[in-house]
């Protein structure tokens, strides 16, 4: 990392926070998730009748998840077993939103041609818009969690006077799978955005990206899958493998000629 | 030494079509050369070339020795390119532009602010340095492309048609501060133009492209002698004597073709020894456009 392609993530950073449209936009999702979601959840668990179909849910779970009252127990499950999955999809998103536009929209607006007659090797140029969608993402993901702990707390705390504590799954979530997941979807984000003709087509692609986690999400929600700490560590690992792997092999064929075309 | 330095460039595109064949020249430091033919004639492919953003497909070319096609970052750091595809960001300001592509070229942010201050005042846009790029005029955008191809100290510099939609006050300070560049501080610049005349004012050297090749190359005398009748002498006056060969042109107007300027004074002499009257003389030396479109209606003629 030069001095020169950190000029360029900070010019690509200050791209998105001037541009208004997009700055909310990058914001929505988050909330939605980190206010919205947890509220309806506390609500749901706080007003449900004692005999209802949570309870035989619970009854479901292993013996060390049992502990506290009805509401507590959800409220458990719902922080460290339900929103953690859900909180994957945003350093995706995020992703998306800065990093489709990454190459494309330096095309649309022909500034492209300029920094590409800079002293950079597109190898850096790539590496530059990369690392300016990932810091954004990971500082969106960073700020949603906290936001998403405190609403949490609060909420619990006024409804039931009980704060739920994170389990070790949000350490594992935050600082390995979540960077791993976001560092893949920008990569291959900006290289498909080094493809595209279009803004609009960049992000069309860059939104399949999202079904994995959907998939993990519909998994957890429905019971399928039990996604504790040793599971998302060892997805971490595999998607730290798979973001370096991209890294270095993404702009391998690329040429000033095909980046222009 | 040789700054720039073409051997047999050639570039074909996949679809088929050859932009540029077989061009061969060089160019010294410190020169101002124009590079010149109308739109699609491979004017801006050359440019792509020379700049490593292209593969040539036969020949190869240099910039202060590195070959672009191997060296495209070293050669990129030597030089500066001014095209109307290379545009800056709508959403920083004149100043903050700069400050960026300074950067990007490795200067420090205290260098870069003193050289972006210095050539914004050079180009009359101190004034607007803190407004937006989207407030810009065309010619102000345009002025401001000239300063950051030149925040690096380029030792060649590119210029695309650098004075459209420039006012003429405006045009006439941008072409004092590339003539200087190159007399004060020997950088070559490589100036792509279909404005003949706007060439002839500025240019030390041309070239003229049609189709990709190369038609000419050499200073303004060089081309007037490449073209048959360099100069063109009308005379005013009467009892011209018949075996000196004068065509009339009108009443009292008389033409002759000459090579060189060396045959005027002789030819003058003769005249008024054998009794002509003489009212008015003038050399008509070929312009720019004259030769361009000698050379091209002789080339349109070969090739038929």
């Amino acid at each position: 990392m030069n001095s020169s392609m950190l000029a360029i993530m900070r010019k690509d950073l200050r791209g998105v926070t001037v541009n208004r449209r997009l700055f909310s936009s990058l914001w929505i999702l988050p909330v939605i998730f980190t206010v919205f979601l947890p509220s309806v959840f506390n609500f749901i668990f706080y007003v449900s009748p004692e005999d209802s179909d949570f309870t035989k849910m619970i009854d479901l779970l292993p013996a060390s998840m049992q502990t506290g009252d009805l509401t507590q127990i959800m409220a458990d499950l719902a922080l460290n077993n339900i929103m953690p999955v859900f909180l994957l999809i945003i350093p995706v998103m995020t992703s998306s939103i800065m990093a489709a536009s990454s190459f494309v929209g330096e095309k649309e607006k022909h500034t492209l041609e300029t920094l590409l007659y800079s002293p950079l090797s597109l190898k850096q140029i790539f590496q530059a818009k990369v690392l300016a969608s990932f810091s954004l993402s990971m500082l969106v993901t960073f700020v949603s969690c906290i936001l998403l702990f405190v609403v949490f707390g609060i909420e619990n705390y006024i409804l039931s006077g009980w704060i739920p504590m994170p389990s070790l799954t949000w350490l594992v979530l935050l600082f390995l799978l979540s960077p791993s997941i976001s560092l893949i979807a920008v990569t291959l984000i900006v290289r498909g955005s080094a493809k595209a003709q279009s803004v609009e087509e960049s992000q069309q692609s860059a939104s399949y990206l999202v079904i994995p986690v959907v998939l993990l999400i519909v998994g957890q929600v429905s019971g399928i899958l039990l996604i504790n700490a040793g599971i998302l560590f060892l997805l971490s690992i595999l998607s730290a493998v798979i973001a370096w792997f991209l890294m270095q092999k993404s702009m391998k064929n690329w040429n000033y000629e095909k980046l222009l075309r | 030494m040789n700054t720039i330095i073409l051997e047999h460039l050639s570039k074909t595109y996949p679809g088929g079509k050859k932009a540029v064949n077989q061009i061969d020249l060089s160019l010294d430091a410190g020169e101002v050369f124009g590079f010149l033919g109308p739109n699609g004639a491979g004017k801006t492919t050359t440019v792509k070339l020379l700049n490593g953003i292209l593969a040539p497909t036969e020949g190869s070319c240099q910039i202060c020795g590195l070959d672009p096609n191997v060296y495209p970052q070293k050669t990129h750091a030597l030089s500066g390119v001014v095209t109307e595809h290379a545009q800056m960001y709508d959403h920083l300001s004149g100043v903050d532009n700069l400050l960026f592509y300074g950067q990007v070229f490795g200067l420090s942010s205290r260098d870069c602010r003193a050289r972006a201050e210095e050539l914004l005042t050079k180009l009359g846009l101190l004034a607007a340095k803190d407004q937006k790029l989207s407030t810009y005029s065309t010619g102000m955008r345009q002025r401001l492309s000239l300063a950051r191809a030149l925040i690096h100290r380029p030792r060649v510099l590119f210029l695309d048609e650098p004075t459209s939609g420039l006012d003429p006050e405006s045009a006439r300070n941008v072409n004092s501060l590339i003539q200087n560049l190159a007399q004060e501080e020997e950088i070559t610049v490589f100036l792509c133009t279909h404005q003949l005349r706007y060439a002839q004012e500025i240019c030390t050297r041309y070239g003229l492209l049609e189709e990709g090749n190369l038609l000419a190359f050499g200073t303004l005398e060089q081309l007037q002698e490449q073209i048959a009748g360099g100069i063109t002498l009308t005379i005013q006056g009467a009892h011209i004597p018949s075996h000196l060969v004068f065509s009339q042109r009108g009443e009292g107007i008389y033409e002759k073709n000459l090579s060189s300027r060396e045959e005027i004074p002789q030819l003058i002499r003769q005249l008024a020894m054998e009794g002509a009257d003489l009212y008015q003389v003038q050399a008509h030396t070929p312009s720019l456009e004259d030769i361009y479109f000698t050379l091209t209606s002789k080339r349109k003629e070969t090739v038929s």
